[in-house]
């Protein structure tokens, strides 16, 4: 049990983290399941990142008057619990309150945590191993999420979860940590916090705009969604081992983190085609420099602070904050953008029908065949493979509908990058911005 | 001279890959991949059919008159289409509009001799007609220049474009049978009307 203690916790903070964007591909399952709105339905993700947001510091206060591993134990128990009640959730607002147990358990068992490492593992060590775990989470969570979700059910992602939360409470009970600190020694590290926050509503705008690009806007199943945005996972692993090819100062090493995460979402809003290899290069730019800047700036924040437990609360509450942020302020606009693309999409598809090499019987077909399936989905970007399947057409013309079809598929896919576009770009700009924080500010002296 | 420190190869290899990745996307169309613009309706373009016979010259008459009708009423082909396929009451100006821009296209395709003649038309008409054996016999054994001269297919088609009532036409647009039902009517008055036109302008 000793041994599996460490990897235990190192789990628990992966998958706390990682629940913050774990539901991201899940959330169309979720809406059709619990027969709910789109609004109502960005809220199981929102929730979780806001509250973990505002619970984290005030769980490190509590933290500094508790035992460290009943403290820990406890939460990790209430995110299990948590987590269980998730997958039996029967309704949204069932679902969205167990969410916010959820995270009150996360943010807990995130500060019990690291605790628990840095005594089991020492200061150094510890947190280290507390923050590339949190890294790894961030990065995996719509990977797992989505797989899980095509293999099994929107459910699974909760259910998974479970068991091992529930061996990680013993692994905390396990570690006796010494009492933390409970004085107020330093202050918050404003800059690094600011950094980290921006760049979580930058690295939001990646993760949750690209599954949602290649889920409902190219029509890709979950699990290739999950496959391919784990080139940001596995570019965020390599970020550490090529700084140290440079030794590259640690401030150095943030800036270029965020041009880099700037850069790869700037990729993503100037796609030349739907074809999923032209996202392999953006991503890897996002994943280096998510894995250039989470870790280091999580490691500044916390750096010669104490109490060590506050700190952590202020980088998780950054964090999660930042992304609530992100979607605050890009929600809304993909969200108009994607209705605007409606009519300069319907507007292309009429034209491409009217101009198709087609007989006037098999383009009125077509016609009728598309506007069922446009009034059947309307509110999303459509699917017109079930309307090509039940068409009805002279067998002169079906080489030119097949034609058709893949020129109209073509042009939906264009409508939905270019609705993509615009929020991208914002969250490049959110980068930008992490990284002008970190231009040094000189003070005037007198 | 000393060698720049080591460190400034990380800024150095973000740069380049960043302008390399953007580099390569703007190259190769990403800046310009987005759906396909609406031409712009007052430009002339050709408007072919896959179907020959009456079929395709009712298609062509139908995209060049859409097309007219959109200029007309400054907006575009594909919006008119649009607005007139989701609205079950189209408006006055539109009704007038489609009629008109149809009025045109006959114009221009006389103008471009596209127009087939009404001798390359009449067997195919013959087939649908509901005629007596004998005088659908009788209009067959006809030489074509005396069906041609008879009956000019412009002089047809306008008449038929007046005789058609358009927004009954929209209305219909979801049944085929009844389209066909009036677009026959139409074009059978057409015909009737230009052959007593001719023969008034025969009798002195």
């Amino acid at each position: 049990m000793r041994r599996a203690v460490v990897p235990l916790l190192a789990v628990t903070v992966s998958m706390v983290l990682a629940d913050s964007a774990v539901v991201t591909l899940a959330l169309p399952e979720i809406l059709q399941h619990l027969d709910t709105s789109v609004g109502q339905v960005a809220w199981v993700l929102i929730a979780y990142n806001l509250v973990l947001g505002l619970a984290a510091v005030p769980a490190a206060a509590v933290f500094a008057r508790a035992r460290s591993r009943m403290f820990s134990a406890a939460g990790i128990a209430v995110f299990a619990g948590a987590s269980a009640w998730c997958a039996v959730a029967e309704s949204i607002e069932v679902l969205i309150v167990a969410r916010c147990l959820q995270a009150i358990g996360g943010a807990t068992a995130l500060i019990g945590c690291l605790e628990q490492l840095v005594a089991a593992r020492g200061e150094r060590r510890g947190v280290s191993i507390w923050v590339t775990a949190g890294v790894i989470g961030t990065a995996a969570g719509p990977v797992a999420g989505g797989l899980l979700t095509q293999a099994i059910s929107w459910q699974a992602i909760f259910v998974v979860q479970v068991p091992f939360a529930l061996l990680a409470v013993p692994a905390a009970l396990a570690i006796h940590a010494d009492a933390p600190a409970t004085t107020d020694r330093h202050r918050p590290a404003i800059r690094a916090n600011l950094t980290l926050a921006l760049m979580s509503a930058a690295l939001t705008a990646a993760l949750f705009l690209l599954v949602l690009l290649l889920v409902e806007g190219w029509g890709r199943s979950p699990a290739t969604a999950a496959v391919t945005v784990s080139v940001v996972a596995v570019a965020a692993l390599a970020a550490g081992p090529l700084a140290r090819l440079f030794h590259t100062p640690a401030a150095v090493e943030t800036a270029v983190g965020c041009f880099l995460v700037a850069g790869g979402l700037a990729g993503l809003a100037i796609l030349p085609s739907a074809h999923l290899a032209w996202t392999i290069a953006p991503q890897a730019l996002v994943g280096l420099g998510l894995g250039l800047t989470v870790d280091r700036l999580t490691a500044q924040a916390m750096q010669m602070r104490l109490p060590r437990a506050r700190h952590a609360g202020w980088t998780i509450g950054a964090r999660h904050l930042g992304v609530v942020v992100g979607l605050a302020i890009l929600t809304p606009v993909f969200t108009a953008d994607l209705r605007d693309a409606r009519i300069p999409a319907q507007e292309a598809v009429t034209s491409l029908v009217l101009d198709a090499a087609m007989s006037p019987q098999g383009k009125i077909a077509v016609a009728k065949a598309l506007g069922r399936a446009l009034t059947d989905q309307q509110g999303q970007v459509p699917d017109l493979g079930p309307a090509f399947a039940t068409l009805d057409v002279d067998a002169d013309d079906r080489p030119a509908a097949a034609q058709l079809e893949r020129d109209l598929d073509d042009q939906l896919e264009r409508a939905a990058n270019r609705a993509f576009r615009d929020s991208f770009l914002i969250g490049s700009g959110l980068a930008l911005l992490a990284l002008m924080t970190l231009v040094p500010v000189r003070r005037r002296t007198s | 001279m000393n060698a720049p420190p080591r460190w400034l190869g990380l800024p150095v290899a973000a740069l380049l890959l960043v302008i390399a990745v953007l580099a390569v996307q703007l190259t190769h169309g990403g800046g310009t991949y987005a759906p396909l613009r609406p031409a712009d309706a007052c430009i002339e373009r050709p408007a072919t059919s896959q179907a020959e016979g009456i079929e395709g010259l009712a298609e062509r008459l139908v995209l060049l008159g859409v097309n007219n009708a959109a200029c007309e009423l400054g907006t575009s082909r594909e919006a008119l289409t649009l607005e007139i396929a989701q609205s079950d009451n189209p408006t006055d100006a539109q009704v007038d509009a489609l009629r008109e821009g149809l009025l045109r296209a006959v114009r221009q395709m006389k103008a471009d001799r596209s127009l087939p003649q009404a001798s390359e038309l009449l067997d195919e008409v013959l087939d649908s007609a509901d005629l007596n054996g004998l005088l659908e016999r009788a209009i067959r054994a006809l030489p074509d220049s005396v069906v041609d001269s008879a009956l000019k297919t412009d002089d047809v088609l306008v008449r038929a474009i007046g005789n058609l009532d358009i927004r009954e036409l929209l209305a219909d647009l979801d049944d085929q049978d009844d389209l066909e039902r009036q677009v026959t009517a139409a074009v059978t008055q057409a015909v009737e009307d230009s052959l007593r036109a001719r023969l008034r302008d025969l009798v002195p």
